[in-house]
C-alpha cells in the first residue's frame, strides 16, 4: 500500500504541474463518517447494554419494571447459590475438556491435511463442514446419536450385547457428551485458523531442514511448531472466550441437567433473568461471567506473552 | 361522462369488497403450544376428522377463521410451554393477542398487569362464568376476575397395558387392572410385575425431566393432606410426608421397576413398544393411545389399553394434582372495539366447541359437556372422569409455578436416582424455592 502511494505521488508531477499531495493520514473530521456506522451499532449493542447490565445488577428488577437500588445484594445471593456457583465450575469444567482438544485435535487436523491433494481437499472441507450447521441441528443429530434403546451409539453397542453410556442422562457423562458434541461442531475454525498459520510458513525453511537431515519430529518441534505460536494463542483465546459461553447444547441436550451438573453460568443467567423474571441477579450473573472471561482471556495472553518474550 | 366513471369506480370498488371478505378482516394474532401438524390438518375444517390436541386445535382454529370471514386468525406455534417467548414479547410490548396459557401460570402475568380481565368480554357474547366447572373456573380468576377462557382440567394419569397386566396377573375378574392402594402394595406389584414380564412397571421419562417429579410429588403430598403451601411465599417441603414420596420414587428406581434415561418423546415410543406396564402421562395423550390400541398389530391392540387416575397410596384426601389451559388475551391500550368483538367471537368459539377438545382425553371446562352423553360415551371417560372431583392445584396465590417446578423436579430427580440424600434434596429444594419466591 505505502509503495503504491509512493508511486502515485512520484507520478503527479510528471504531468507537469506539482500539485501538493493530501495527507490522508491526516487527522479530518469527515473521516468520522467512515467508522460512524460502526460506531453507532458497537456503543448500542454492546457498550451501553454493558453499562446498562451493571446498572441492572445493583438493582431489584424483574422483565417488567427496574425496582429499588439493592447495592450488592445481588452478587452476595449469587455466591451463596449453590447452582450458581455449581453452574461456575460446570463452564469451567467444559472449557477444561473442549479448548485443549478444539486445539490439539485442530492442530493435528491441520497438519495431516495441509497438503495439495486432492483428498486433503475433500477432507478439509468435511471437518469444516459441521461449523456451518446451527446448534439445533448439531443438538439434534448427537441427541439421535445418544438417545437410549434407539440411538445410533445404543445401535452399535447393542450389536455386541453391550449398554451404551447414557451421555444424555448419568451425572458422570453428560457434561463429556455435551463437550464431545461442541468439539465435533467448533472443530472447523481452530483447523482452518492453523492450516492458514501452516502455509504462511515459507518452505524454504524447511528445505534447509532437510538439507541438515532433520526428521520430522525435529521438523515439527523446530520449525512447525513455533512458527505458529501465535496462532496457537489466538485458537485459545478465541475458544476459551467462545466455550465460557456454551448454552445451546446444554439447553437442547439436557436442560443443563442432571441434578444442574450440565448448567453453564449461560444457562444459570436464562433460567434466572428469563424463566424467573430475576433481572436483577441475572444481569450480576452477566457481569460475573464478563470478569470471568476477562481474566481467563487476559491470563492465557500475558502467560504467553512473558513466556514469547523469554524465548 | 366524468359522473359515469366515478360510479363506475365506486361500484366496482364495493363489488371487490364483496368478492373478497377477507379484505376488511379484523386481523388477530394467535399464540399456541399443542405442537405443529400442518402437514396433516394445516386445511381441514372437519374437526370430527382429526384426533390428538394439536390435530383438534389446529381444526378448530381452521373452521373458525372458516366460518367467520370478517375475523382472521393468524396463529403462530411456540413450543411447549412457550412463557420463556411470550414474556420476551410482552417486555417487549409485542404480545399475541390471544395466548394459550396454564391456569397455574396466569398469576405471573396477570399480577404485572399484562392480561385483560375476559369478564365483560366473555358477557357481551354470552358466555357466563358459571358456564364452567368450579375447577376451571377457580383456575382461572385471580381477584375475583377471570383471566382466561378455560378450556380444559388436565392432570396426570396411569396409562395402562392391559397384555402386559395380564402377563403379570394383575388383572380382576371383571377385566380391569389390579391397580396398588398403598405404597406396599405399589411396590409389591411392580416387583410381581417385573417377575412375570421382565419389564419394569413404569415408563417414566426421567431423562432430564422435572415436570413429571413435581406432579407425583405433589399428588402424593395432597394425599396425605399435606399443606405445604400454607403460605403461598413460603413452602415446607422437608417434612415426613415428602420424604415418604421421595422415598417411594428412590425404590422403584434402585430396584428398576421403572425404564430410565428415556425423555418424553422416547417413553411414549418405548410405552406404544410395550416395554413396559404403566407409562405416567397425561390426560392429553388419552385419544392418540385409544386410537393406537385400536390399530391391529400395536403393542395395545394385543391385550387392549385402559387409562385411570393416581391410585390412591395414603391415608389422607383422595386427590390428585391437576391444572388447566386456557386462553389468556393481552391487555393493549390500543385495541379497537372490533378487534375486541373478534376477540369475544374467538372464546365463545371455543367454548361453544369445548367437546371437540375434550376428545383430546383432557376434561372439558364447560359444565354442560362434562355431564353430557356425547362426552360420556368417548372411550375411557367412565375411568377418568373422577379427575373432575380428585383435581386439585396449588393455591392460585403461589407465584411462579413453573419455575417452582423445575426447582422440584431437578432436587427430586437427583434424591431418585441417588445423587444427593433425600433429606438434602428436600431441604434444597425448600430454600431455593423460598428464596426465589422471597425475591419476587
Amino acid at each position: 500500500m505505502a509503495d503504491q502511494m509512493t508511486i502515485r505521488e512520484t507520478a503527479a508531477p510528471a504531468v507537469g504541474v506539482r500539485v501538493p499531495s493530501a495527507n490522508i493520514y491526516a487527522p479530518q473530521w469527515r473521516n468520522f463518517v467512515f467508522v460512524a456506522p460502526f460506531l453507532f451499532f458497537f456503543t448500542t449493542l454492546l457498550i451501553l447494554p454493558l453499562f446498562w447490565g451493571m446498572w441492572l445488577s445493583v438493582h431489584k428488577a424483574d422483565t417488567f419494571s427496574t425496582g429499588r437500588f439493592v447495592g450488592l445484594d445481588n452478587y452476595v445471593r449469587l455466591v451463596h447459590d449453590k447452582v450458581f456457583l455449581q453452574s461456575v465450575w460446570n463452564t469451567f469444567y467444559f472449557v477444561l475438556l473442549t479448548v485443549p482438544a478444539l486445539a490439539l485435535i485442530g492442530l493435528f487436523l491441520a497438519l495431516c491435511l495441509n497438503r495439495r491433494t486432492r483428498t486433503a481437499a475433500v477432507l478439509r472441507t468435511l471437518f469444516f463442514s459441521s461449523s456451518v450447521l446451527s446448534v439445533t441441528i448439531v443438538t439434534l443429530i448427537w441427541r439421535i446419536v445418544y438417545i437410549p434403546n434407539v440411538g445410533l451409539l445404543s445401535t452399535i453397542y447393542g450389536w455386541f450385547g453391550a449398554t451404551a453410556p447414557a451421555f444424555i442422562s448419568d451425572p458422570s457423562l453428560a457434561m463429556i457428551g455435551i463437550a464431545i458434541a461442541t468439539i465435533w461442531w467448533c472443530i472447523g475454525l481452530p483447523m482452518m485458523l492453523f492450516l492458514s498459520a501452516l502455509q504462511q510458513i515459507p518452505q524454504d525453511i524447511y528445505e534447509a531442514a532437510a538439507l541438515d537431515n532433520a526428521n520430522r519430529w525435529q521438523t515439527l518441534r523446530s520449525i512447525t511448531l513455533p512458527s505458529i505460536k501465535r496462532t496457537f494463542i489466538l485458537v485459545i483465546i478465541i475458544q476459551i472466550v467462545l466455550q465460557f459461553q456454551l448454552f445451546g447444547q446444554a439447553w437442547l441436550m439436557t436442560r443443563g441437567g442432571p441434578n444442574n451438573l450440565t448448567k453453564p453460568i449461560v444457562l444459570y443467567i436464562y433460567d434466572t433473568a428469563f424463566r424467573r423474571w430475576d433481572l436483577g441477579m441475572g444481569a450480576a450473573a452477566s457481569e460475573m461471567l464478563f470478569v470471568l472471561i476477562l481474566i481467563a482471556a487476559m491470563a492465557q495472553y500475558l502467560v504467553t506473552r512473558n513466556k514469547g518474550d523469554q524465548a | 361522462m366524468k359522473m359515469n366513471a366515478i360510479l363506475l369506480a365506486a361500484v366496482s370498488a364495493g363489488a371487490m369488497m364483496l368478492a373478497n371478505p377477507s379484505f376488511a378482516a379484523t386481523e388477530l394474532t394467535v399464540q399456541r403450544f399443542f405442537g405443529a401438524c400442518d402437514a396433516d390438518f394445516g386445511t381441514n375444517t372437519d374437526v370430527s376428522k382429526a384426533v390428538g390436541e394439536c390435530g383438534i386445535i389446529t381444526s378448530l382454529i381452521n373452521k373458525f377463521n372458516a366460518d367467520n370471514p370478517d375475523v382472521h386468525v393468524t396463529v403462530t406455534t411456540v413450543e411447549w410451554p412457550g412463557y420463556d417467548q411470550l414474556t420476551a414479547q410482552f417486555a417487549s410490548g409485542d404480545a399475541p393477542d390471544i395466548v394459550t396459557i396454564h391456569e397455574s401460570v396466569l398469576s405471573d402475568y396477570q399480577s404485572k398487569g399484562l392480561l385483560l380481565p375476559l369478564d365483560d368480554v366473555l358477557k357481551s357474547v354470552g358466555v357466563t362464568p358459571d358456564a364452567f366447572t368450579d375447577a376451571a373456573r377457580n383456575g382461572a380468576t385471580k381477584d375475583g376476575k377471570i383471566y382466561g377462557l378455560p378450556i380444559d382440567s388436565w392432570t396426570m394419569l396411569y396409562h395402562i397395558n392391559m397384555d402386559l397386566f395380564k402377563q403379570a396377573e394383575l388383572v380382576n375378574a371383571d377385566g380391569t387392572p389390579i391397580l396398588p392402594k398403598s405404597v406396599d402394595e405399589l411396590l409389591a406389584q411392580a416387583e410381581q410385575f417385573k417377575q412375570k414380564t421382565g419389564k419394569p412397571y413404569f415408563v417414566q421419562n426421567l431423562a432430564n425431566e422435572t415436570a413429571l417429579f413435581t406432579r407425583n410429588l405433589y399428588t402424593y403430598l395432597f394425599q396425605q393432606d399435606s399443606d405445604f403451601f400454607a403460605d403461598p411465599k413460603h413452602v415446607e417441603l422437608n417434612t415426613p410426608e415428602a420424604k415418604k414420596v421421595v422415598e417411594m420414587y428412590k425404590t422403584i428406581f434402585a430396584k428398576d421397576y421403572t425404564t430410565k434415561g428415556l425423555d418424553y418423546g422416547g417413553a411414549i415410543n418405548a410405552f406404544l413398544a410395550g416395554e413396559g406396564g404403566v407409562q405416567l402421562n397425561g390426560t392429553w395423550v388419552v385419544g392418540d393411545y385409544n386410537a393406537q390400541s385400536e390399530t391391529n398389530g400395536t403393542a395395545l391392540n394385543k391385550g387392549g389399553y385402559a387409562v385411570y387416575p393416581y391410585p390412591q397410596l395414603f391415608d389422607g384426601a383422595h386427590a390428585q394434582y391437576a391444572d388447566g389451559h386456557t386462553w389468556a388475551v393481552s391487555a393493549k391500550e390500543d385495541r379497537t372495539a372490533e378487534q375486541t368483538a373478534a376477540i369475544g367471537k374467538f372464546l365463545k368459539f371455543f367454548t361453544d366447541n369445548n367437546f371437540d377438545w375434550s376428545r383430546t382425553g383432557h376434561l372439558p371446562a364447560v359444565k354442560s359437556i362434562i355431564a353430557s352423553d356425547q362426552f360420556k360415551a368417548l372411550p375411557h371417560r367412565d375411568t377418568i372422569s373422577a379427575v373432575a372431583e380428585l383435581g386439585r392445584s396449588l393455591p392460585p396465590e403461589v407465584e411462579r409455578q413453573f419455575a417452582i417446578q423445575e426447582i422440584i423436579g431437578e432436587e427430586m430427580a437427583a434424591a431418585t436416582s441417588g445423587q444427593k440424600e433425600t433429606d438434602a434434596a428436600l431441604a434444597d429444594a425448600e430454600t431455593r424455592i423460598n428464596e426465589l419466591l422471597a425475591n419476587l
